[in-house]
């Protein structure tokens, strides 16, 4: 009775999945030895991320196999990479969908594929549970991430004022996922400011509406509304229209996808393939990575686009390319905190706290009775400039990170101590793009988008911000441009030379 | 306490008799507050009238002690002294007793017996009182002897402190508790009043041995009557084996699948001689095949054929239960009912919930299922409802086995007549993303109690 010695339980737990050091590596450019082998291909994709997946998926739907992908890491999946412990899977970043709407046609048509989408109608069981969100404030939670209780009169003016504009935007249909379909020019201004001063302007800034739409860009951009784009903001808002109450998610959140690919073209896939050269030769390309060259005819570089000029030979500096950088967590509770006289959600967010709150793994379980989970505990670094914050994720241990978020939810269960049995934690640097100021029509972006040599460009990055349809959309896109060049090229042959 | 305070300007004379007195009243008044209570809340419609009367009561009374106490002893101290040492003793009190409550007090010895320890003290310092104030007391004998009574009867209240939250807790469920444990699971309650036997799960009435034959003839025999040659059932939930006992009544069953979550239950309904002699050994028939497993997946990983498919789950109170009402869970249960197969629904009350009842029937309609509902009256529930679900037409049955005490061939037809009262409402279908069920559920039970 309070009375011992204090002494809360052991938590155990690291760091996992660490890359700076490979991209340190390639920035420095050093200690790479010459190739011992040479492989053949068409098509080289670089990166397995959801973009690189993507562009795999599609060459192999439309009967092309004379590729190969090459990932950095152990595991492929880039941001939708997932872990799995004896209670459940859980994702490492990307962990949902929204319900794709009409224009998203590729992310439609992969979701046929994958048996989420049959016959128009959405798979029950991948469409986030009942209840989906809620949110802590004032003492006690809400359903629903929009503050919704506590109101003043003119909290309620701002929200419905913002909603009726954002309804005047989407009906332009120039917001719209993937947003190349709809990008016009007329909406160029919108680019010049940013979220924050546009809200300024329209008189939707009191507090709780300032709280409501930071979250929101921090959540899908890592950044603060300050620092994105009023154009970005107002396609956080604009572009979706869901036909089903969603959205898609699975206890390994977008890894059950990334699963999905594999089993379709995991077999293109070389992990642990950092590449750190890629050259012109002649009409062709040649792809150094690791003891091997990799001779092709097209590369789709769906890498993040920032390494580009470290990696292609004779490529100028990119100046346009700024990224967030992120903390994720992943708690193994082998008990449930007090709930307080709610039912757990899917997502939990608390007002105020400078994280984005966690969701539980387990919540898309078919199962009624849950007594243990695992929370994965999301971390946009997005106060102050991402070079600083980088630098501070790689000077702080494991130990620093782990009471910074147990403090963090210490705030609404005040027993989690007791409940935690372990905390991995991921860093990543560079984890999103960050649709700052200008980002959307940055002429260097759009060039890229639409580069027309032998090196195509994929990553969820050029379309400004990265969220899942965008990767995908890129990927796809990079993967028909190449088959529309290569037409009347068939399977796959390679060559190996001692 | 305001008011107490106001009061004491009134009290002129006996000023130390009278501060005794209210301190013996504070101890017994407070000290059996919290026993009062409880009983009350267990026993009578007037708790909060109780419970507003006891503050209005003891506030009173502490309001009163202040102002007195600083009259007896103002002629023995300066008045600054007086208002220092009073408030002093007050303050430090108030901070001991609000740090005590709630940190040893209530967890170690519970609001009964708190309450009683509090009231003692007050009897105690009363007792002191008349050594303190003897001289300014008339009768000092007689107030110390009933200060020796008010202890013992408050210390054989402390003693007999479980007694009394026992006899209310007994009588929030009516009847004597026979069985009480938690599980993993769930909080399974056996009551028995004379020959009636009760079962709560997590305080809620599962069934009565008094009529839960109608029950679960109603629930079985509707349905598997109508099924031609029956031969494999699958019942999910009815970890009681009420049920499977009717079920058993089919001499052409060769095998009887029972999917119950809670280990604890079936073993108890195997074993416990009163149990077993109301669902008639069914658990120890050799038919009858017993898995402890969450329904949900383990219907969605069997590949299993049935004719009959029994779903007696408790009712949709949370959004894990809620999980077992969905479109995607009667898709998953449907793909194991055999060509001319039947499945049976436990789906609430049409008449105390009719929105849930209604929305139930939708969502096996919208799972792809023909929905034949039907209703029974069982006294210790009300009227109570299921629905028939099949690929199929569902037509009546002929016959029946033998022995029923309820339902009749000639009865069967009323059953699935509906009155204007419990007639169907247009509802959405409960879905696992938007559980409406679980929010209907909760609002039509909050719109018949208080």
């Amino acid at each position: 009775m309070g009375l011992s010695i204090k002494r809360n339980r052991p938590i155990a737990g690291t760091f996992v999945n660490d890359s700076f050091q490979m991209g340190h590596q390639l920035r420095d450019g050093a200690g790479f030895s010459p190739p011992r082998q040479i492989a053949k291909h068409t098509v080289v994709i670089v990166g397995g991320g959801i973009a690189g997946l993507s562009s795999a998926w599609r060459l192999h739907k439309k009967g092309f196999t004379d590729f190969v992908l090459l990932e950095m890491n152990d595991q492929p999946g880039g941001n939708s990479r997932w872990g799995e412990n004896e209670i459940t899977a859980y994702p490492w970043a990307a962990h949902y969908v929204p319900v794709p709407g009409p224009k998203a046609v590729y992310v439609r048509e992969l979701f046929e594929d994958l048996g989420v989408l049959k016959d128009g109608q959405w798979e029950e069981r991948y469409l986030c549970f009942t209840p989906q969100e809620r949110l802590f404030l004032y003492g006690r939670w809400q359903e629903g991430i929009e503050p919704a209780i506590g109101l003043t009169p003119a909290d309620r003016d701002q929200f419905r004022r913002l909603e009726d504009r954002i309804h005047e935007f989407r009906a332009t249909g120039k917001f719209t996922v993937p947003m190349e379909v709809g990008l016009s020019d007329t909406t160029v201004d919108l680019d010049r400011l940013s979220f924050a001063d546009w809200l300024r302007a329209q008189r939707m800034d009191s507090r709780v509406v300032n709280w409501y739409t930071n979250y929101c860009c921090r959540d899908d951009y890592g950044a603060t509304a300050s620092n994105t784009s009023a154009w970005a903001g107002i396609q956080y808002f604009a572009a979706r229209e869901p036909e089903e109450k969603g959205p898609l998610t699975w206890p390994e959140g977008n890894g059950w996808i990334v699963r999905r690919l594999l089993e379709r073209v995991g077999r293109f896939v070389n992990s642990n393939r950092m590449v750190h050269k890629i050259s012109h030769r002649g009409k062709g390309l040649s792809v150094l990575a690791g003891d091997t060259e990799y001779q092709a005819e097209f590369v789709i570089f769906a890498a993040p686009t920032f390494l580009a000029p470290y990696l292609v030979e004779g490529m100028a500096p990119l100046h346009d390319f700024e990224y967030s950088p992120w903390l994720t967590a992943n708690l193994t509770l082998d008990r449930l905190p007090n709930s307080y006289g709610t039912d757990p959600s899917w997502d939990s967010v608390v007002m105020e706290s400078p994280t984005l709150g966690y969701v539980d793994a387990t919540h898309q379980t078919l199962r009624s009775h849950v007594d243990r989970t695992v929370w994965t505990f999301y971390w946009a670094l997005a106060d102050g400039l991402p070079s600083e914050n980088r630098q501070l994720l790689l000077n702080k241990d494991w130990n620093y990170w782990k009471e910074a978020i147990l403090h963090d939810l210490e705030r609404v269960h005040p027993d989690i101590r007791k409940c935690v049995s372990r905390i991995d934690i991921m860093r990543i640097g560079h984890a999103m793009a960050r649709p700052k100021v200008g980002a959307i029509f940055s002429v260097e972006r759009r060039n890229l988008a639409k580069a027309q040599g032998r090196i195509l460009f994929a990553n969820s990055d050029l379309s400004g911000f990265s969220i899942f349809e965008e990767a995908q959309y890129r990927g796809v896109c990079a993967a028909d441009r190449v088959l529309s060049r290569v037409a009347g090229v068939g399977t796959g042959h390679t060559k190996r030379r001692p | 306490m305001g008011i107490g305070s106001a009061l004491s300007r009134y009290i002129d004379r006996g000023l130390a008799y009278r501060f005794v007195w209210i301190e013996l009243l504070l101890g017994v008044i407070g000290g059996f507050s919290s026993a009062l209570l409880f009983l009350a809340f267990a026993y009578t419609q007037g708790f909060q009238l109780l419970m507003y009367a006891l503050v209005i009561v003891i506030g009173t009374l502490v309001g009163l002690e202040i102002p007195l106490l600083m009259r007896i002893v103002r002629d023995r101290y300066q008045f600054r002294d007086v208002v220092a040492h009073v408030l002093t003793f007050d303050y430090l009190g108030a901070l001991g007793a609000s740090l005590l409550f709630p940190i040893l007090l209530v967890p170690y010895l519970g609001l009964v017996r708190s309450a009683m320890l509090f009231g003692i003290v007050n009897v105690l310092v009363a007792l002191w009182s008349t050594f303190l104030f003897a001289k300014q007391l008339a009768s000092v004998r007689a107030l110390r002897i009933i200060c020796v009574v008010m202890l013992c009867g408050l210390g054989i209240g402390l003693a007999q402190a479980k007694r009394i939250t026992i006899a209310a807790e007994d009588n929030i469920y009516a009847d004597e508790i026979i069985f009480a444990r938690d599980t993993r699971y769930q909080h399974i309650v056996l009551t028995r009043f004379k020959d009636d036997i009760r079962l709560f799960l997590s305080s809620h009435l599962q069934f009565s041995s008094r009529d839960e034959y109608r029950y679960h003839e109603a629930l079985i025999h509707p349905g598997l009557s109508a099924v031609p040659a029956p031969r494999r059932v699958l019942v999910l939930g009815g970890g009681d084996g009420l049920a499977v006992r009717e079920i058993l009544k089919y001499p052409q069953i060769e095998s009887i699948r029972l999917v119950d979550l809670d280990p604890e239950m079936t073993r108890l309904f195997s074993t416990h001689p009163m149990l077993t002699a109301l669902n008639q050994k069914s658990f120890l028939s050799p038919k009858v095949h017993v898995t402890n497993a969450d329904a949900f997946p383990w219907v969605d990983s069997n590949t299993e054929s049935f004719d009959f498919i029994v779903i007696d789950f408790p009712d949709p109170t949370n959004y894990s239960l809620g999980k077992l009402y969905t479109t995607a869970f009667y898709r998953a249960a449907a793909r194991h009912l055999s060509a001319q197969g039947l499945m049976v629904v436990q789906s609430t009350s049409p008449m105390f919930a009719r929105d849930s009842f209604w929305c139930i029937a939708e969502t096996l309609k919208q799972a792809g299922l023909k929905t034949f509902p039907y209703h029974v009256y069982v006294p210790s529930f009300g009227e109570w409802g299921f629905v028939i679900a099949s690929f199929r037409e569902y037509q009546l049955p002929t016959s029946l086995p033998q022995g029923l005490r309820f339902v009749s061939v000639n009865g069967l037809p009323a059953l699935f007549q509906f009155p204007p009262d419990m007639s169907p409402l247009p509802m959405p279908p409960n879905r696992l993303n938007d559980q409406v069920l679980v929010r209907a559920y909760d609002q039509d039970w909050k719109d018949i109690s208080h």
